[in-house]
């Protein structure tokens, strides 16, 4: 991470794509009671899925020879599960790279496209939802982690957001 | 931080892990663009952090980071470092609006909201003034008036007063909630129990309204937030304790979002996160009133008192 472009940078806008949150194809996840310092395709059909077993209290598994503990973790109601990630490549600059952003067909809807004078073009980026999930595995090192597991915590998270942020009532 | 070990080879694009509201999924069947990752102020710390904007709607989301030593993703046939899981929850744009509000308040006048809402370091801030009901949020926290000989504009000017009836008001629904989801409440409990092995009391009225006071002060300032805890009347701070603060007291960690920053585009921030030097005041009256269990937003997120789990 290096600084750049002084002030400019905070200009900046990474773009969403909406039709990719449509109906990305449901995927299994994994979260591990380790770090693995990369980021890379790994054949995790080969080794690790097909070694998962039912065990008396919870999955079973090992990973580098360790001996790992699991449960499914539903995502809270209300939400649901993406992965994204970001568009790679330059993207183009100028008004015809707007509306190819556009993608496909109904251009009646451009109504509810954000006036392309909004953007600071030369600094956005793009961003995409390229699987989607409503469960993930959690797993922990010999145990299954417990209800006090932190991430179970988190998980009650945007339902205290929600409180915090209702609109409240006025006199 | 470590996490971001992506030039290897083989390396692939970092893939984010998020969860977000459902009906955001229904809304962008109707859109084509117009939902983005912009960064904004922390109305808290004035520093910078990252927000989901949905000018369609329009509405606001803040982004929170859940990340813990020791983690990792398995997303389909792929290995994600860093474990970390972003939260898109929807946000109270007022809180932002205030921080706006409060700084231009030293001019002492009343101004259009245009000339109120403007930042060098955060431009995208005009996305703000597209934010439905505007008028009427502001209601709770500002004087108006209106010129109509000149124009029909309204005039905004900054109250105090209004302001902490109104963060009264938030407190006491956070409260309500933090009563009626008992998850929160018992899981705050049962890791009280769980860690320092203390008899686990019975949860207080005053636990709570402390707590509620702690959630609400990360989106203020600090000055408001101690305001806001001698207009509810909380017990005082513990005369000022020296540094270094005890561990039990440590109970915000930077900010994560500004930290952790998956956009690469805050970079400065990273050099000038802040130190973990000053405490709330609710952060010191929660050290007080109870020791273990009491925890700001973020640690819901951070990544300070883990499990020791061995690297494998």
């Amino acid at each position: 991470m290096e600084s750049s472009d002084g002030e400019a940078v905070d200009k900046r806008r990474v773009h969403l794509r909406p039709v990719t949150l449509r109906d990305p194809a449901l995927i299994l996840l994994h979260l591990m009671p380790c770090e693995v310092l990369v980021n890379r395709p790994a054949p995790v059909g080969l080794f690790f899925t097909p070694a998962i077993r039912q065990g008396p209290d919870g999955l079973e598994v090992s990973f580098r020879g360790r001996s790992l503990r699991g449960e499914e973790v539903v995502v809270p109601p209300g939400l649901v599960g993406y992965v994204m990630t970001e568009e790679k490549g330059e993207v183009l600059l100028g008004k015809q790279d707007f509306s190819e952003g556009l993608e496909d067909d109904e251009q009646e809807e451009r109504e509810l496209v954000e006036p392309p004078e909004a953007l600071e073009r030369d600094f956005d980026r793009f961003i995409g939802a390229t699987a989607s999930f409503s469960s993930f595995t959690l797993w922990g090192l010999e145990t299954i982690p417990g209800p006090d597991a932190k991430v179970r915590g988190a998980l009650t998270w945007p339902s205290l957001a929600a409180a915090i942020h209702a609109q409240v009532p006025e006199d | 931080m470590a996490t971001g070990v992506d030039c290897g080879e083989g390396a692939s694009a970092r893939q984010h892990v998020f969860l977000v509201p459902e009906y955001l999924k229904d809304a962008s069947k109707k859109m084509k663009s117009g939902l983005m990752f912009v960064k904004l102020v922390n109305p808290c710390s004035g520093e910078g952090a990252i927000y989901l904007f949905n000018v369609c709607l329009p509405q606001l989301f803040e982004i929170k980071v859940f990340k813990e030593k020791n983690h990792s993703w398995f997303i389909n046939e792929s290995v994600q470092s860093g474990g970390l899981l972003h939260f898109a929850t929807p946000m109270d744009p007022l809180f932002l609006l205030l921080h706006y509000l409060i700084k231009a308040d030293r001019e002492g006048k009343f101004q259009p909201l245009e000339q109120v809402v403007m930042d060098d370091m955060f431009p995208n801030c005009i996305l703000l003034l597209k934010l439905p009901e505007l008028e009427k949020l502001l209601r709770h926290v500002t004087e108006e008036k209106v010129n109509p000989e000149i124009d029909k504009k309204k005039y905004y000017k900054y109250s105090k007063e209004k302001t902490l009836k109104w963060l009264e008001k938030k407190v006491n629904q956070t409260m309500a909630a933090l009563k009626t989801n008992n998850v929160n409440v018992g899981a705050r409990v049962q890791s009280t129990a769980f860690f320092s092995g203390d008899p686990v009391s019975s949860d207080k009225e005053e636990d709570y309204i402390c707590y509620a006071h702690g959630l609400i002060s990360d989106y203020i300032p600090k000055e408001l937030s101690d305001d806001l805890s001698k207009y509810l009347k909380l017990p005082e701070p513990p005369a000022s304790v020296p540094n270094p603060p005890s561990k039990k007291v440590k109970l915000s960690d930077e900010p994560v979002e500004a930290k952790e920053d998956y956009t690469k585009f805050n970079t400065k921030d990273l050099k000038t996160v802040k130190k973990n030097s000053k405490m709330t005041a609710a952060q010191k009256a929660l050290a007080k009133v109870d020791k273990s269990g009491m925890k700001s937003i973020d640690s819901f997120f951070g990544a300070k008192h883990v499990k020791k789990i061995g690297k494998i």
